[in-house]
């Protein structure tokens, strides 16, 4: 009941300080036009990816007649669409290619990214609502939180507070929360605006996103909060509260998420392009080739097909033998595929964990990897992309290479083509978001990390301001 | 004089700081880590360079060896292959067009991790063709930025200085010195300039200290030194252009809570907001280029071989008028071969026009930065020092260009060669190799 006394007492205090309601007012100003703008840039970027899927579509769909295995090569191409939440939190998107192209016999790489088509803006992003949230907010709590149980202590109220029964832990507890909740306000604040904008395309799993997005930074909210307060308590003056606070906010959001990442990429190292491109074929080279008959490879494939269908020659096989090579070619270079890149994402994944386990020494890691990884738009959101872009490709060469083998050609015959209705029933590619319940798992050890360092600023709050003066 | 003493003195008060003494060291290790992350990766991509050129080396002796010594120019288990022929000649020349990094990458790493800097050049090849994609690389890590130098002179000098000036004169007044330093110094700007002076002159030697470091690192100082000198220049302009911004806030500034708040908000507006939101701004009015220009050019490739060969060989004749005196122009059995192996050309001026819209829609985006310098320091900034160590976007955009007009050079000698019959022999192939590269 007191410390609910206190926590009104600072929201009236804070209320009746016309700087700080300007400010908030500004600040909730900003947060609702970035709200808005990335909104509008979600969008817009929405509506390209459109535009050119359909485009892409129609160019496929138009197809009047063509080989399957030409249309292999002609291929096509697949966009990464926008996720609802990126408006809050863009993530790896502008940095990550936009453009896959999907064709016979190679798994391509995403390529066109954002950053690519032009000149160095912004180090640390667009003004999204995260950089606001992340960046900025925090400053302000700290700006809020450093003088208040100093003024108490200067001001002599802290010695009444005392006197009134009051529990030094409850002072501090609720200055912390008083402060905390502050930015957790202009959190909820941003949150149901962007909900409040995109009401007809919010679904459970968005909602369940937004609500852990909101539970993450109200703990590191409460975590800048907290230690400001202890360093309020404990220090003799207020300055190197401030200071002592500063130099913790520089070193957690600008300093150590950057030596930390690039330390992280020198422990588990990445191959350069060229040696992952060499190795890919220099292993591919040991399958067969789909392209020569000759191949020893594909004579051996040749006697088991005739065996098969108790035919002496190919010309007597009812079935087109180039698309089973070509599928068998197919099959082959999906296990390389998987291999060197399957070894790449277990490569990104332990870079991931090593820098996961950052959040032991700053929060902020846990908190951006939250912020994105909730948001939909982490690396593993990325990669779950490719492979589903990738699984995509096999089914749709496969359905090319089956027509070729058995829709009705024999085997040499190159000018025989598929017709229209086969090209339109090939289906297009449909990204299905990952749902949060299945990549919750790789965001529990980092909110267990905040939860920590929740626990750890309580402790720091409860017995480490014991011997703290009060005059 | 009096001033001189001041400036000399403020070295007592700041040794005796520590948290000031801290926020000097702590800069100095992460310029030191960032120069090395530079150096590395500038020391990495050398490597990388020499590596392809040596596979490259060992491709065309192997080539040499086994198919223009031996005299088996068309292979057995590739019948389809001659090389003989200018067309395949050319296609096996495994030529290569590089960006060899520069010495100054220690100073900034730019957008070097954005960009490939190694290309296959071949009469099929574009600027914009997968295999220039970007080294691989965590996402993560590129979203959240390598710390290399210029990061640390962007974004920590100016909070390195904050923390130095912070409670200039501000300390003064809340202690009640002000009246006393009135009294003996009868210019409150000279005393206050004198002692900022002696944190921005610390500043300075400190960064030109680190740059000459990180000089020593790539050797820089071996080539002509002009990064180490544009480098010195702009930052001390850099570190001038905080230091003005300060000093009115010191000069104004009546309590050290005031002025720390202010000078954090000058910093969280010109590091943070300003960028963010031209970057933010540009996006909605240019959202990225998807390039189904250039992808239509699979489209427009069908059309060009469904075209009847009269037309297809009118194009050809308009792009190369020697084809018409070729010897392979009149010969009738030879010429349906040479036109399709020519498609190749008719297919690059197609890419060519797709990539024109593709660049200008670029442009614009690079004009509307530009157009924001004049509020957006820090962008500024940070693309003349991405200019000075070459890992600014025009750089690579220049890289491109190089590419294009190898691929055109490529393209022209593979069709000339081809119908006028030009018979490749090993003298022949070593020439296709030096003259694409060269």
């Amino acid at each position: 009941m007191m410390m609910w006394q206190i926590i009104k007492n600072e929201w009236h205090f804070l209320a009746r300080n016309r700087v700080l309601l300007g400010i908030s007012f500004g600040f909730v100003g900003i947060l609702f036009l970035t709200v808005y703008l990335g909104n509008l840039q979600t969008q817009e970027q929405a509506q390209r990816y459109q535009t050119a899927q359909t485009h892409l579509r129609q160019q496929w769909e138009n197809i009047e007649e063509m080989n399957p295995h030409s249309a292999a090569h002609y291929g096509t191409y697949v966009f990464k669409p926008t996720c609802l939440l990126s408006g809050l939190d863009e993530g790896v998107n502008s940095i990550t290619g936009n453009v896959l192209r999907v064709e016979g016999h190679v798994q391509n790489e995403i390529v066109h990214s954002e950053a690519s088509q032009m000149q160095a803006i912004s180090k640390f992003g667009k003004l999204k609502s995260a950089l606001l949230l992340q960046y900025i907010i925090p400053l302000l709590l700290i700006f809020l939180a450093f003088q208040s149980i100093y003024g108490e202590k200067q001001g002599g109220r802290l010695k009444l507070l005392l006197l009134q029964g009051t529990h030094l832990t409850q002072i501090l507890v609720a200055k912390t929360l008083s402060v905390c909740l502050y930015g957790i306000g202009l959190l909820g604040l941003t949150i149901s605006v962007y909900v409040l904008l995109n009401l007809n395309s919010i679904n459970t799993d968005i909602l369940g996103r937004t609500a852990l997005l909101f539970l993450s930074y109200s703990f590191y909210y409460f975590i800048l909060s907290g230690l400001t307060v202890f360093f309020s308590a404990r220090w003799e003056n207020t300055n190197l509260a401030l200071t002592s606070m500063l130099g913790i906010w520089i070193v957690w959001t600008i300093f150590l998420p950057n030596v930390l990442m690039s330390s992280v990429e020198r422990w588990h190292p990445l191959p350069s392009r060229e040696a992952f491109k060499t190795a890919m074929k220099e292993d591919r080279s040991k399958g067969l080739d789909g392209h020569n008959p000759a191949d020893k490879r594909s004579k051996a494939l040749e006697e088991k097909v005739l065996k098969e269908y108790g035919a002496d020659s190919l010309a007597q096989l009812p079935i087109n033998f180039d698309g089973i090579v070509m599928q068998e070619d197919e099959e082959y270079g999906n296990k390389v595929w998987d291999e060197h890149f399957g070894n790449l994402r277990k490569a990104l994944a332990e870079q991931k964990q090593t820098y996961q386990l950052g959040g032991l020494i700053n929060p902020f890691i846990s908190l951006q990897n939250t912020s994105m990884g909730f948001a939909g738009n982490d690396n593993l959101h990325h990669q779950e992309f490719l492979v589903q872009v990738e699984n995509y490709r096999r089914v749709f060469i496969k359905t090319l290479n089956d027509k070729h083998a058995y829709g009705g050609s024999r085997t040499g015959d190159w000018s025989w083509k598929a017709g229209n209705d086969f090209f339109r029933s090939v289906a297009d590619f449909e990204y299905s978001p990952p749902v949060l319940s299945s990549v919750f798992s790789h965001y529990v050890f980092d909110i267990i990390l905040l939860l920590f360092w929740g626990l750890l600023t309580a402790i720091l709050l409860i017995f480490g301001t014991k011997k703290m003066s009060i005059l | 004089m009096k001033n001189v003493t001041l400036f000399l003195y403020e070295w007592k008060h700041f040794i005796r700081n520590p948290f000031k003494v801290m926020a000097i060291l702590l800069f100095i290790m992460a310029s030191v880590y960032g120069l090395h992350n530079g150096a590395d990766l500038y020391h990495e991509q050398k490597a990388e360079v020499k590596k392809i050129e040596q596979r490259i080396k060992g491709d065309r002796q192997k080539i040499i060896k086994e198919h223009y010594q031996k005299g088996n120019l068309v292979p057995e288990n590739r019948p389809w292959i001659d090389y003989s022929t200018p067309f395949w000649a050319l296609w096996y020349a495994s030529v290569y067009h590089f960006k060899n990094p520069s010495p100054a990458m220690v100073y900034s790493i730019g957008q070097a991790e954005q960009y490939g800097f190694y290309k296959r050049i071949t009469f099929r090849a574009s600027p914009y063709d997968a295999d220039l994609a970007q080294e691989i690389a965590n996402p993560e890590r590129l979203q959240t930025g390598t710390l290399d130098f210029s990061f640390t002179l962007l974004f920590l000098a100016p909070l390195v200085l904050l923390v130095l000036l912070y409670n200039l004169k501000s300390a003064e007044i809340e202690q009640g010195f002000m009246p006393l330093i009135e009294v003996q110094n009868p210019s409150k700007i000279t005393w206050l300039l004198s002692r900022m002076g002696f944190y921005a002159v610390l500043l300075f030697l400190v960064i030109a200290g680190l740059l000459f470091y990180g000089a020593m690192l790539t050797r820089i100082l071996a080539g002509t030194g002009n990064a180490f000198r544009d480098m010195l220049l702009y930052s001390f302009i850099y570190l001038v252009f905080w230091s003005v911004l300060f000093f009115f806030i010191l000069l104004k500034g009546k309590s050290i809570l005031g002025n720390t708040l202010q000078m954090t908000g000058i910093y969280l507006l010109f590091t943070f907001i300003i960028p963010a939101t031209v970057h933010q701004l540009l996006s909605i009015r240019q959202p990225a280029n998807l390039m189904t220009d250039l992808i239509d050019v699979r489209d427009q490739q069908e059309e060009l071989y469904s075209q009847p060969d009269s037309v297809f060989q009118a194009q050809l004749n308009e792009l190369f008028p020697a084809i018409v005196s070729s010897p392979v122009y009149k010969d009738s059995s030879k010429r349906k071969l040479a036109m399709n192996r020519s498609a190749s050309a008719l297919i690059n001026e197609l890419k060519k026009a797709s990539i024109q819209p593709i660049e200008k829609d670029k442009q614009v985006k690079n004009a509307f930065v530009r157009g924001t310098f004049w509020f957006n320091p820090i962008s500024f900034f940070q693309n003349r020092f991405n200019a000075i160590a070459h890992t600014h976007y025009d750089d690579y955009q220049s890289y491109r260009d190089e590419i294009q007009a190898l691929v055109d050079s490529q393209v022209r000698k593979m069709v000339l060669d081809t119908w006028h019959d030009v018979k490749v022999d090993q003298e022949k192939f070593s020439k296709y190799q030096k003259m694409s590269v060269e």
